[in-house]
Formats: structure tokens, C-alpha cells, sequence
């Protein structure tokens, strides 16, 4: 009992912040989602108009076109950062001349601020003096210009992405690797199981946990993504790079629309939700089910 | 050989600290599942209704209160059968 209560006591700093930090925006956010509020507006009192935000959010093709944008945006950054990242943790698991100095290069875009990456990313795109348009033209041939190309800023975003992130996938997954046992490797390698096999029955099922947790870490940060994108292409061309994070931004900041900024901000939060659950129960529960 | 008596008390005081935590049972549903499981999933399926009932079948002139009505029962289903 006595231990009980001393748990609670040392629990409760923790608890009160969480509850502070946490818990009571997250219902605040529901509650003003359920209002008309411009605070700026004539009339800046918050006004009850019950689902009539999510009502209009369902017709809303900016908002809809931006949820496609960002699932196209974080189905092609995840994946890639998660197989190159296994690649290069597989890379640092042994031993090579210049491995140290390797991996702390490696490591450096994790440590930059995310409105600085968009800003780096932004000179070296900038067609008149970007390093990489000019070395494009010069040796392929190739004219790349983000601000009218549709398909060169998604891609432009993408790899920045895959440049900023990748470096925290292989640290998980490095670490991952390193506490498996050798004991079910040997014995596959006696039993002559291949370097596929041995991946897919031994690596993949022991290093799933850490693949999950590393894929909702991911996942969550990409489906928020703002500063990054807000630096290098605005959102822009047209809509083209709208994400769902920038739609709110736009929304809530230029037009003050408090009320309907939230209603999209708790849809987001709904699909990431649901999206990580449907992961958790697709790739560990039938797992637990089994244990 | 015997284990030590004070590891017996140890491991009896252990089992005295876990909490009550909600048992997975296996009902209808393809996972394992607690009352809170099933509680989340019925609120996720709620919603999905509610916006689906927005976009599609409300224009149509039917009430959203009618997907609210057979969300509560598929949600009563779910925790008591899920």
C-alpha cells in the first residue's frame, strides 16, 4: 500500500503536465471544432454551430486534395526512409575504414531545425542560383524548377525529407539489430538458410516492434509536416504540395478561422490515430494473439 | 532444492501489486481485445459513420441522428459481443 502511494506521489508531476500540456488542449481543440470563432472577426464571440464544421469539411476539395497530397507525400517518404535506413543500419553493423566519421556525417541532418533544412533546401533548389538545377542543366540536361513543376517540388520534398529523417530510422533500427541474440542466425546458417530467408523468417519478425515504433514515430511526424515545405515551396505550385499541416496553417493563421482550423486538426489527429492503430493490429497484435 | 523463504514473500508481495488491468477476451473480433479496445474501436467506427452520413446520405434527406442511433447500437454490440 505504502509503495503504491509512493508510486502515485512520484507519478504525479509527470501526471499533472501530461494532464496540463496534453490532455487539456487536445479537448480544447474538440470543444472550439464545435464553434465559429474568428477572434479578429467584427464579431469575435465563439458561436455553437454544432457539426457544422465537419459537415463543411467533408465538401471542402482544398482539405481533401491536401489529405491526398500528404498520404502520397508520407507513403513515399516512410517507405523509402525505412528501407534506407535498414540498408545503412546493415552498412554501420560492420566494420569499414571511415565508419565513425561516416556515421556522425550521417547523423548531422538529424540535429538541424526543420525550418533551416527548407531554408538550406531552398537555396540549392532556387533555379538562377541553386546548386542542384544548375548541375541538372549542366550535366543531364535537365531544367528543374520547383516553383512551376508540379512534379519536381513533390519530389524535391520528398527526398528533403528522406535526407532530414533517414538518419533516425538507421539509429533505431542500428539499435534494433545490435540486441538481437546470434544464437537463431547461426542455427538458420547451419540449417543452410539463404540471406533472404534468414531476413524475412528470423530479422524481420525479431526487428518488428522496433520497425513499428520507428514507421508511428515517422508517420506521425510526416503526416504534420509544416516548416519544412512552408520554406521550400509554400505550398505550392498552385496547391500542388497543400499538405494538410500547411492547409491548417493557412486557414487558421492568414484567415484567423479558429473554429474550422480545429475541426481539420481533429480530423487529422483521427486519421493518424486510426492510422497507427490499423499498423499496431496488422503487424503485432495477430503476433501477440499468437504468443 | 528449496528456494529461499524470503523470495517466496518477495514474489507474493509482486503478484499483490499488479493492478486489476482489463482482461483480452476473443469474441467476434479478429484481435484480442479489452472493454477499452472495443470501446476505441467503436468510437473510430462512430466517426467514420458520422462523416461518411455527412458526405453522402444526409443530402439525401436522411437525419445524421439515424447514424447516430446505429453507431450507439453497433458500439453496444461491439463492447458487449466484440
Amino acid at each position: 500500500m505504502q509503495s503504491k502511494r509512493l508510486g502515485w506521489i512520484l507519478l504525479a508531476p509527470t501526471l499533472a503536465i501530461l494532464f496540463l500540456f496534453g490532455v487539456v488542449p487536445f479537448f480544447y481543440v474538440v470543444y472550439v471544432s464545435f464553434h465559429s470563432w474568428n477572434p479578429f472577426a467584427v464579431n469575435p464571440e465563439m458561436i455553437f454551430n454544432g457539426a457544422d464544421n465537419f459537415r463543411q469539411i467533408v465538401f471542402d476539395q482544398a482539405f481533401l486534395n491536401s489529405v491526398g497530397v500528404t498520404v502520397m507525400f508520407v507513403f513515399f517518404a516512410v517507405v523509402s526512409e525505412l528501407i534506407l535506413g535498414y540498408f545503412l543500419a546493415q552498412a554501420f553493423m560492420r566494420d569499414f575504414p571511415g565508419k565513425a566519421i561516416f556515421r556522425t556525417i550521417h547523423t548531422l541532418p538529424l540535429i538541424m531545425a526543420p525550418i533551416i533544412v527548407g531554408s538550406v533546401w531552398k537555396l540549392m533548389t532556387t533555379p538562377s542560383i541553386g546548386i542542384i538545377p544548375h548541375y541538372l542543366d549542366e550535366w543531364f540536361g535537365i531544367t528543374m524548377n520547383i516553383g512551376t513543376s508540379v512534379p519536381a517540388a513533390f519530389a524535391t520534398i520528398v527526398i528533403m525529407d528522406i535526407w532530414h529523417w533517414t538518419p533516425l530510422v538507421t539509429l533505431t533500427l542500428i539499435a534494433a539489430l545490435v540486441s538481437l541474440p546470434p544464437d537463431p542466425f547461426e542455427q538458420a546458417q547451419i540449417d543452410g538458410a539463404g540471406k533472404r530467408q534468414i531476413f524475412w523468417h528470423i530479422t524481420l519478425p525479431m526487428i518488428a516492434p522496433a520497425v513499428v515504433a520507428t514507421v508511428f514515430i515517422r508517420l506521425m511526424d510526416a503526416l504534420r509536416t509544416v516548416d519544412e515545405v512552408w520554406m521550400l515551396t509554400g505550398g505550392g505550385p498552385g496547391s500542388a504540395t497543400r499538405f494538410v499541416g500547411v492547409h491548417i496553417f493557412k486557414e487558421v493563421f492568414p484567415k484567423t478561422n479558429y473554429g474550422y482550423g480545429s475541426t481539420i486538426s481533429v480530423i487529422v489527429l483521427y486519421l493518424t490515430i486510426v492510422t497507427c492503430w490499423l499498423l499496431y493490429v496488422t503487424m503485432l497484435a495477430p503476433r501477440n494473439k499468437r504468443d | 532444492m528449496s528456494e529461499p523463504e524470503d523470495t517466496k514473500l518477495v514474489a507474493a508481495q509482486l503478484e499483490d501489486d499488479i493492478p486489476d488491468l482489463p482482461r483480452p477476451k476473443s469474441g467476434f473480433l479478429p484481435i484480442e481485445t479489452n472493454w477499452f479496445d472495443r470501446l476505441f474501436i467503436s468510437v473510430v467506427i462512430w466517426i467514420a459513420l458520422s462523416l461518411f452520413w455527412f458526405r453522402f446520405v444526409e443530402p439525401a434527406g436522411l437525419s445524421i441522428w439515424i447514424s447516430n442511433a446505429i453507431s450507439a447500437a453497433l458500439a453496444f454490440f461491439i463492447i458487449k459481443k466484440g
